[in-house]
């Protein structure tokens, strides 16, 4: 038996009988301390990232149904010309709320909820960093959801499309509330965004096991944290957009209003500013399960790994230099455009050489054809095929040609249904295992991906041709002799063949959680760290936590590859290590159970959506909040000490030391 | 199966450390992050609509004053000065905090306490020193803006501050709020040097336009 003693103080490395390791009682002390309270309170007061992300994910995906069902309604209304199903004020709603279900309320806090379930578990630890914020980013979330379904149901829904353009949106063309439940829901769901983006970033940062350092970060993890890193510069701009916005239409600020040296344009760049972000915010978590399952389903590393890592970083930051091209119709100065249009070609490299390495890794692995995989191969089809008419909207001429016709909303759907749904459904069927323990149907599973694959291009190939001959988006209907009727209806039934996929998806997920052969541990003998412990997981996620000597641990550990022992079971107590190299630093104890962050989201309900009939409102809702958050952060009781009082004293006067030298090493 | 397994005993690490070993510090830095972002939207509205006037700032709509719309230097600068000592107060408040010396913390904290309730006060008076209301003009709008957003977080700061004394005079001084008022100190250096580029901006940009 050896026994060396790293350099870090305090880590002891060495082999010990798997006897020693005793688990059962271990087990049994954190199944105790990590347990949800039963019951209705349990419930609301719940702060483990499984439960919070799995609501995140089912919230998102009930909204993701919603403006699925709105879809169908509007290409239902424009099966045929001069069709008489939806009015054009419904029809308005319907387009608007569509628009803002799938970017607000769909594609973000899916894409962020799955990261929030896997990458505590990908970095090999026990819970994020901030549960209690966690919860309260998903309770705003919830809200705003809610509050722009109830304005709708009660037929005061937006009506302004999604982006709600000034002057259209302003007090003068849209008086009454719509456009307020519209400027509010956006607050709600970015402050949600935002929180997830900050509990993501500090997990990653601070809790990876050791061996972990940036360099063998798995790429979703990656992804993931580029993605937090973005949501934390673009959402700012929106919330302050939409802010303004509600602040013209409550309180008479001119910020848009011309006429009082405001400025309708400025509203487009804030806006944009954060809406093309945005659009990589949901493009790169997808790129992050594409890596993730092409190395799963070839049984190779992916090829390329520090090359699809700077792609996605530097996407991250071209992404930021192109929401101009969204306002290519508005006079703007020659040059500006030129840089605009330089940047939104540029952005095509770091995306084709991600496209290269897939290929590459597909190209030399042995290719394992399972849905997972499907799905993943027809966003590669699609995705490109987006970028293609991309490169033609970038282009100022041809751009300003298809200006808002169906050619762009045929664009972008091909990228974000093709960038972001594909793979996203992928990813279901990839971790639904580790979700439930069980299998989904590989035959429903088959069925689901041919069915959406050509329903997605029946629906919006036509598109294409239907902008080029000059249909504008947004109309609720037009005349026959337009000549757009026959592609239209092509587009109709397409979309019902969408729907059908979806139905098969949902009866798959139905049957095969109650039917559905048992996925054991790790199903699809992948290598990230998440299939290290049984299918469904426990709340604790790990009995030890499992060290990583490599970028696909699973594939690479052997029984020199240390288990981390030692946290505490008695309490929630997860490992902090450095920041870059991942080396042991401390013991940290997480917070456990609290009602506060639902009691602090309602504040911030009363505060937003009072605030779309009275200033008052955020004085009081402010100082509502001030109240919550002092219920939130005031301490229960003193912290319990672990291990001897002069051994801490020790540790932690030769940390206070290296602080106050600044010498401490990140 | 093997019969041993190679274990990383982390028994032995402490529980408690400041800076870059703490959750919450990084936690702390991206939400200063987020809340700069939002202050450099503020500012690039800010210079976007100066475009849209012919005279900056724009001339006051009363008509006793139009001959200088600039906005009033004094209670501003006294402002700027106040908050910058708080800083300079809360630096050795951060020291103390590591030393673990409780006095000084309490004497800080109350010093700082006293300051940003003055910086309150004088922003109140800031509002009237710029001259010019939220609705006559999108130059008052988004200095409202501004002033209201900056107040926001003297506020929130300030109630932090003032829960912190709280346990701090009440409590054993523990090492868990050690770090919280380590995290405090980098919020308020936060709030201060932020608002010496908006104190350019606002005040001293229009006397050289």
């Amino acid at each position: 038996m050896s026994k060396t003693k790293e350099e870090n103080v305090g880590v002891v490395r060495e082999m010990r009988p798997r006897s020693e390791i005793d688990e059962s009682s271990e087990r049994q002390e954190l199944e105790r301390t990590w347990r949800a309270i039963p019951g209705l309170w349990g419930w609301l007061s719940n702060t483990n990232h499984k439960d919070i992300a799995m609501r995140y994910i089912v919230t998102a995906f009930i909204f993701f149904l919603l403006g699925g069902l709105e879809a169908a309604l509007m290409r239902l209304q424009l099966s045929k010309p001069e069709n008489t199903l939806l009015g054009p004020d419904l029809y308005n709603q319907i387009f608007t709320t569509h628009g803002t279900t799938m970017m607000f309320l769909f594609a973000v806090p899916i894409l962020e909820g799955i990261g929030l379930y896997f990458v505590p578990m990908m970095v090999g630890t026990r819970n994020v960093s901030f549960p209690r914020l966690n919860a309260f980013g998903y309770y705003c979330y919830l809200l705003g959801g809610l509050f722009l379904y109830a304005g709708f149901l009660l037929n005061v829904g937006p009506d302004t499309g999604w982006f709600s353009y000034v002057p259209l949106a302003g007090p003068e063309f849209s008086p009454g509330k719509r456009v307020d439940i519209w400027a509010q829901m956006i607050t709600f769901t970015e402050i949600s965004a935002l929180v997830g983006a900050v509990v993501i970033i500090t997990t990653i940062f601070k809790q990876r096991v050791p061996g972990m350092s940036l360099n063998r970060l798995p790429l979703f993890v990656w992804s993931e944290l580029v993605t937090s890193f973005m949501i934390i510069f673009a959402m700012p701009a929106v919330m302050m957009g939409s802010g303004m916005l509600a602040m013209d239409r409550l309180v008479s600020t001119h910020f848009f209003n011309p006429a009082e040296g405001g400025d309708a344009i400025l509203y487009q760049h804030i806006f944009w500013f954060f809406g093309h972000p945005e659009v990589y915010i949901i493009f790169i978590p997808a790129t992050g399960f594409v890596s993730t399952i092409i190395a799963t389903f070839t049984r190779r590393e992916t090829f390329g790994y520090l090359a699809l890592v700077l792609s996605l970083i530097a996407v991250g930051f071209i992404g930021f230099g192109l929401w101009v091209h969204h306002m290519f119709a508005t006079p703007l100065p020659q040059l500006g455009q030129s840089f605009f249009t330089g940047a939104s070609m540029m952005i095509a490299i770091p995306n084709g050489v991600q496209i290269f390495c897939w290929l590459a890794t597909l190209w030399g692995g042995k290719v394992n054809l399972k849905t997972p995989l499907l799905f993943v191969l027809g966003f590669v089809f699609i995705f490109v095929l987006g970028g293609l008419s991309g490169i033609v909207l970038a282009s100022v001429p041809t751009d300003l040609q298809v200006h808002d016709t169906y050619f762009v909303v045929a664009h972008f759907h091909y990228v974000l249904i093709g960038g972001a749904v594909f793979p996203l459904f992928g990813a279901l069927y990839y971790w639904f295992p580790k979700w439930t323990g069980r299998m989904m149907s590989e035959h429903l599973g088959k069925l689901n991906f041919w069915l959406l694959f050509a329903g997605f291009n029946l629906t919006f190939f036509p598109m294409h041709q239907l902008g080029l001959r000059g249909m504008p988006r947004r109309v609720y209907t037009y005349l026959p002799e337009m000549n757009w009727a026959s592609f239209n209806l092509v587009a109709t039934i397409g979309a019902g063949v969408m729907f059908l996929s979806v139905l098969t998806f949902l009866i798959n997920v139905w049957v095969s959680r109650r039917s559905g052969a048992v996925a054991g541990a790790n199903p699809w003998n992948a290598a990230t760290l998440e299939w290290a412990t049984e299918s469904p997981a426990p709340a604790y996620n790990f009995i030890h936590p499992p060290a990583v000597n490599g970028r696909y641990p699973l594939w690479t550990r052997t029984a020199e590859t240390p288990v981390v022992t030692g946290l505490s079971a008695e309490r929630r107590e997860v490992l902090l290590t450095s920041v870059v190299d991942a080396l042991p630093q401390q013991r940290h104890e997480l917070h456990g159970h609290s009602i506060w962050p639902l009691v602090t989201s309602f504040a911030v309900g009363v505060t937003l959506i009072f605030g779309i009939f009275t200033p008052w409102a955020y004085p009081v809702g402010s100082a509502l909040m001030l109240l919550a958050l002092y219920g939130w952060f005031w301490p229960k009781e003193g912290p319990k000490q672990y291990g001897t009082k002069e051994e801490q004293k020790l540790f932690f006067k030769h940390q206070t030391e290296l602080s106050l030298r600044g010498q401490d090493p990140i | 199966m093997r019969e041993e397994q190679m274990v990383l005993d982390v028994k032995g690490l402490p529980e408690h450390g400041f800076d870059t070993r703490e959750p919450m510090w990084w936690g702390n830095l991206l939400l200063l992050l987020i809340e700069t972002m939002t202050f450099v939207i503020a500012g690039a509205a800010f210079f976007y609509v100066s475009q849209n006037f012919n005279i900056w700032p724009p001339p006051r709509t009363e008509t006793y004053s139009q001959l200088n719309p600039l906005p009033g230097l004094g209670n501003p600068t006294a402002n700027l000065i106040a908050l910058i000592v708080s800083a300079s107060v809360m630096i050795w408040v951060d020291r103390s905090a590591r030393r673990a010396d409780k006095r000084a913390i309490k004497i800080g904290l109350l010093i700082c306490l006293l300051l940003n309730l003055g910086s309150i006060t004088l922003r109140a008076f800031e509002f009237m020193s710029i001259h010019v209301r939220w609705n006559s003009n999108a130059y008052g709008s988004v200095l409202w803006a501004i002033l209201i957003l900056h107040l926001m977080h003297l506020i929130v700061e300030t109630a932090e501050a003032f829960i912190l004394s709280v346990y701090t005079f009440n409590r054993p001084l523990d090492p868990r709020h050690r770090l919280d008022i380590t995290v405090l100190a980098v919020y308020w250096y936060w709030v201060t040097i932020i608002w010496i580029p908006l104190y350019l901006m606002i005040y001293l940009g229009p006397r050289f336009h």
